[in-house]
């Protein structure tokens, strides 16, 4: 089986993860998820692919942390997050966070924290390539 | 040796990836940022991040010892 935090270049499953999750326990009782796609617009500019840079040592260990922290806030049966780097076309997946949990109020609010605080505490960036040139992203709050 | 990495924006503004900065004891990561940020000031003007071996470092006046790899990031904006 696949490692449970991923950084990759290639496309992913979410139905490979969400079997992979669901394997983890049968105490599972709801699963919330996350796919983050590109967008082919963005502040008014068509946008034909987005390049993504890490710093990938320390990427993946945040990523595990923020696992880790997400199981132990919300009381997960476990989590999954995969992330692409390299070069994304518009409408390709970015980012695919599970995460599974006795009941739903704690799968769909360790979701949302998750993806709220890889935005903040992991090293990737993204730039934006569009037909008028390149430019890296201003984080949105 | 200290190695300092750059990703993303910085690497764009500063025109590499990497840059190393010569150890001497008692080198702290405030002395590194210093250092660089005079030679690169345009590339520091958007530096909000730092690392030393692969943690997030709040406090710069953290000590650095020889060999250490050291980051100085933009804001984040994957996902």
């Amino acid at each position: 089986m696949k490692p449970a935090v991923r950084i990759q270049q290639e496309d992913f499953s979410q139905d490979e993860e969400i079997r992979a999750l669901q394997a983890s326990s049968k105490r599972m009782g709801g699963i919330a998820t996350f796919l983050g796609c590109a967008r082919d617009f963005s502040e008014g500019r068509e946008v034909s692919e987005i390049s993504f840079d890490a710093y990938g040592t320390m990427a993946l260990s945040e990523l595990n942390r923020l696992r880790d922290d997400a199981i132990e806030k919300y009381a997960l049966l476990d989590a999954r997050i995969v992330h692409r780097i390299g070069t994304v076309k518009g409408g390709e997946n970015i980012v695919f966070i599970a995460a599974g949990a006795e009941h739903r109020v704690a799968a769909l609010e360790a979701c949302r924290w998750m993806i709220d605080e890889l935005k903040q505490r992991v090293p990737i960036w993204k730039k934006e390539i569009t037909p008028q040139g390149e430019s890296w992203v201003t984080p949105h709050p | 040796m200290i190695k300092v990495l750059f990703f993303g924006p910085v690497a764009e503004r500063i025109g590499s990836n990497q840059v190393t900065v010569a150890f001497r004891p008692g080198i702290r990561l405030q002395d590194v940022r210093d250092e660089l940020a005079a030679q690169y000031p345009q590339a520091f003007e958007i530096v909000c991040f730092a690392a030393a071996n692969g943690e997030h470092v709040r406090d710069l006046s953290l000590p650095l010892a020889d060999n250490s790899e050291v980051a100085f990031m933009a804001k984040f904006s994957g996902g």
